[in-house]
């Protein structure tokens, strides 16, 4: 047996002393950041799509659609995909018998992972506005709006967390589930301007996002401005978090 | 009358296929460290999921601490299930830490230490052996004091050393009143660390008994085990004078007699053929598995 233990050790363990229980989403958050090849690919993706839309003058209404399809995708399949991989490797089944409420334990694997989506969206969104010059308070409104979008989005990806077993079936479900919300919120056809479509494109982030999207690229959405679009973020912001917490209980109860 | 560290009354969890276990009813008290031995499918897991609060159970009732409620259990509880999950991009020491702050910050060096890890603690995890896994996953558990561990499988990948590590610690803590429930097929660990024993058969258990009492009930006999080719019948040596049990295991045959004087040169003589059958042979003292063998007439390989 070793007699003494390393200077970094018995520091780092004096550090962690008394204090509030959890920190898992840090935890997960250094995990994610350690990954340094998956974390370039994952930052480096949505500047491959935005970056041509940006520079090549493509139609506003489908540039800000694709946009606006790629932050949803990357809000529900990073924490869905790997949140199913997690309980695959019994880390969920490792949580689960903690003395963590169930609720904190779906808003921190939540956060961790909606920081990392918030850091991709950032990325593009930076890249954007030097490519579009575009005005500050649309800009800054707007990245607020996905980064609302991508909470959204992840309890999205949680919810289908506590259906699936794999990453494969949480792909295809969160395909299934994702296509029709897009739909539904005019991203391929735009929003009627009355009826129960227009209601339920009120209710989901994705237009908003879609319309900001225009204005960042200089187009002309049919509604939207930035006081909406930071009305909106913040909606949809306590949204994802208060379902990702109610949703740690089924999360953690799949796989009992 | 004490209450006990932990009670589970006709407690059932039963899949679709009809696995899984019970109706199981047990008490365990301060100081007590309880094995469940079964073959593979007897319900062990199951079991041990339930009562570390991962499964709920179906019916009956399970009180952890005299109270129903596994979340309040939670804090009191050090739980090994057979995953060896880690935040793997982190170093051990990390990995530790987060367990450590969970359980209000215990101390996280003499654990490292004591399961030599201290070496290796900045680490990260996905340049850890399976056994270096084992024995933090072993640590986590064991942080903190905990007042009731359940361990799915501890030896699972434990070397000589771990495991005396894992023996002792079981040994020092239960002196200080720590009660653990073991779930494991490893015979030799259980006479080194368990109290009681319970043998589960399936998902019922058909045995709960101090382990003294238990070997004390094989004491006398002998075990021989025959590795052979095809064409050795069972029923023959079960005829054999003194032969109490016969069970076919993997390439051959475990036989548990009460006689001594004679009885290899009739088993032998019952074989026949031995150049030709017979590949190995070994004979020794009984133990917790020939007493399994004993009271189930099932062989704990299967």
């Amino acid at each position: 047996m070793a007699e003494r233990l390393p200077a970094a050790v018995a520091q780092s363990a004096r550090r962690a002393g008394p204090g509030l229980p959890g920190g898992l989403w840090r935890l997960e958050l250094r995990a994610a950041l350690a990954r340094r090849r998956a974390l370039a690919i994952k930052l480096l993706f949505p500047l491959v799509l935005a970056l041509p839309l940006a520079l090549t003058g493509a139609p506003q209404f489908f540039a800000a659609m694709l946009l606006t399809v790629l932050i949803a995708m990357v809000g529900t399949v990073g924490t869905g995909v790997s949140l199913t991989r997690s309980r695959g490797a019994g880390w969920l089944d490792r949580l689960a018998v903690l003395p963590l409420a169930p609720w904190r334990v779906g808003l921190e694997v939540f956060l961790a992972s909606w920081l990392l989506d918030c850091l991709q969206a950032t990325l593009m969104i930076l890249v954007l506005e030097l490519a579009q010059r575009a005005d500050p308070l649309t800009v800054v409104s707007t990245w607020l709006l996905a980064l609302g979008t991508l909470a959204f989005s992840g309890a999205l990806g949680l919810a289908v967390a506590t259906l699936t077993d794999n990453a494969g079936e949480a792909m295809l479900l969160l395909a299934v589930v994702l296509a029709p919300m897009l739909f539904l919120s005019g991203l391929f056809t735009g929003v009627p301007a009355v009826g129960p479509r227009y209601w339920v494109a009120q209710l989901l982030p994705f237009s908003y996002l879609q319309n900001g999207f225009q204005l960042v690229l200089h187009g002309n959405p049919p509604d939207g401005a930035p006081g909406q679009f930071l009305w909106a973020a913040g909606v949809f912001l306590l949204v994802g978090g208060a379902a990702a917490a109610a949703l740690g209980r089924p999360l953690l109860a799949r796989g009992a | 009358m004490p209450t006990p560290v932990l009670l589970a009354e006709a407690v059932s969890r039963r899949y679709r296929n009809g696995r899984g276990v019970g109706p199981v009813s047990l008490r365990v008290e301060g100081g007590e460290v309880l094995a469940l031995v079964g073959p593979n499918g007897s319900g062990k897991t199951t079991l041990v999921r339930c009562l570390g609060t991962r499964s709920p159970h179906q019916s009956g009732e399970l009180l952890w601490f005299g109270k129903p409620d596994p979340r309040r259990a939670r804090g009191r509880l050090g739980v090994v299930f057979d995953a060896t999950a880690h935040v793997d991009e982190l170093s051990g020491e990390e990995n530790l830490q987060f367990f450590a702050r969970v359980r209000g910050g215990a101390s996280t060096e003499p654990l490292l230490r004591d399961a030599e890890l201290t070496e290796v603690a900045g680490e990260p995890i996905s340049s850890y052996s399976y056994g270096m896994r084992r024995r933090l996953l072993l640590a986590e558990a064991l942080l903190g004091d905990p007042e009731l561990l359940i361990l799915d499988e501890p030896t699972l990948g434990l070397d000589v050393v771990g495991r005396r590590w894992l023996a002792d610690t079981l040994a020092e803590r239960r002196r200080r009143g720590l009660v653990a429930v073991v779930s494991t097929n490893d015979t030799e660990f259980v006479e080194a660390v368990a109290t009681r024993v319970g043998f589960l058969i399936d998902g019922l258990l058909v045995q709960d008994a101090p382990l003294h009492q238990l070997l004390a009930s094989v004491g006398g006999l002998r075990e021989i085990h025959l590795s052979c080719r095809a064409g050795v019948d069972a029923d023959l040596l079960r005829r054999v004078a003194g032969v109490e049990r016969v069970a076919e295991v993997e390439g051959g045959f475990t036989v548990l007699a009460t006689r001594r004087d004679g009885l290899l040169a009739d088993v032998l003589a019952c074989i026949g053929e031995l150049d030709r059958k017979l590949v190995d042979l070994s004979v020794r003292e009984p133990g917790l598995a020939d007493c399994f063998l004993r009271l189930t007439g099932r062989s704990l390989d299967g």
